[in-house]
């Protein structure tokens, strides 16, 4: 259901021009480069928001994703589209980052035994993403419902998470979620279902201790 | 008819489980017009349905939050410093896509 959401210049790094002006290098090559930066660095950095909480982090490894868009161009086949295949490198390395995290976990809870739980590593991992400049106001200006689906979110395990952000937050088609997960697009749609119905259940939970709270 | 009635007919699991296919217009006409009876009578699974279409639309509310400017211009120093990037017209340049916070 590619184009699911509004329309909007994103589309345009899948244009057979752009890709052809990247590949070409030189001046025009890194022109190119800087137009596929600034039509792509909000929703890139979105989707690692998403997964990494650190602003640094999220700096660094959306530096690494373009870094790793650059060097794969010229073996870039076209067999899925350049923004599936962005997203897929995205998505590697923000696992990176997190496989990093577990075994830097994991030395530290070896020399201190212990001294943290595996629950306290999946919390830290799964922790709330608040963006940087998450004014009070805009927060508060959000309905209570989307902000509730947002915490929700949060509290899908991982799989389920990554499928829902993936059709339903960037708005990619199943094919293309398929293609980045790895699994079949039947797959896609049945783990998306019961990625929302828990989004609801968990959401209908809150909405109902705050009416018997009232 | 009062909702009870399609309730017996048509139980609220299998209503929640055609959510998917009927907000995807891949549910056959028959059972699209079942699952649109269920609803009427059913305030539960109605109240369901709009939450799940909600979630089920969440790039429509991602557009906020966008990161500030000087981030943007933070990465295309570092990859002009690699080399990778050259100088280019930002005015010409499309506007960049909101982010989305969840
Ligand atoms: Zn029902």
């Amino acid at each position: 259901m590619s184009g699911n959401g509004p329309s909007d210049a994103f589309e345009e790094i899948n244009s057979e021009e752009l890709l052809a002006d990247l590949l070409s290098g030189g001046g025009t090559g890194q022109k190119a480069f800087a137009r596929l930066v600034r039509i792509t660095h909000n929703r890139f950095l979105g989707f690692i928001q998403r997964h990494l909480a650190s602003p640094e982090e999220c700096r660094e490894v959306l530096q690494e994703t373009y870094l790793a868009v650059h060097k794969g161009l010229p073996g870039f086949a076209g067999k899925s589209k350049l923004s599936t295949w962005v997203y897929s490198l995205a998505h590697h390395k923000i696992c990176d980052r997190l496989a990093d995290r577990d075994r830097r976990h994991q030395e530290l809870t070896e020399t201190h035994e212990g001294a943290l739980t595996t629950e306290a590593n999946q919390a830290d991992r799964l922790a709330p993403v608040t963006a940087w400049d998450a004014a009070p106001d805009r927060v508060a200006a959000r309905s209570a419902v989307e902000t509730l689906i947002g915490k929700a979110i949060e509290a899908l395990p991982p799989q389920a998470r990554l499928v829902y952000q993936l059709r339903d937050v960037e708005d990619l088609s199943g094919e293309e979620a398929a293609v980045l997960m790895g699994i079949t697009p039947e797959n896609v749609r049945v783990q998306l279902h019961r990625a929302r119905r828990q989004i609801v259940d968990w959401v209908q939970e809150k909405l109902s201790r705050v009416g018997t709270e009232r | 008819m009062s909702g009870w009635f399609y309730k017996v007919a048509y139980p609220c699991e299998q209503a929640r489980e055609f959510m998917y296919d009927y907000l995807d217009g891949q549910l056959p006409m028959f059972k699209q017009f079942r699952f649109q009876i269920h609803l009427n009578g059913c305030t539960e699974c109605r109240e369901y349905y709009l939450l799940y279409k909600k979630a089920a639309h969440a790039y429509e509310f991602r557009k906020e939050n966008p990161p500030p400017s000087e981030f943007l211009e933070h990465t295309l120093d570092f990859l002009r410093k690699e080399g990778i990037v050259g100088d280019d017209d930002p005015a010409t340049a499309p506007e960049s896509n909101p982010v989305v916070q969840s």
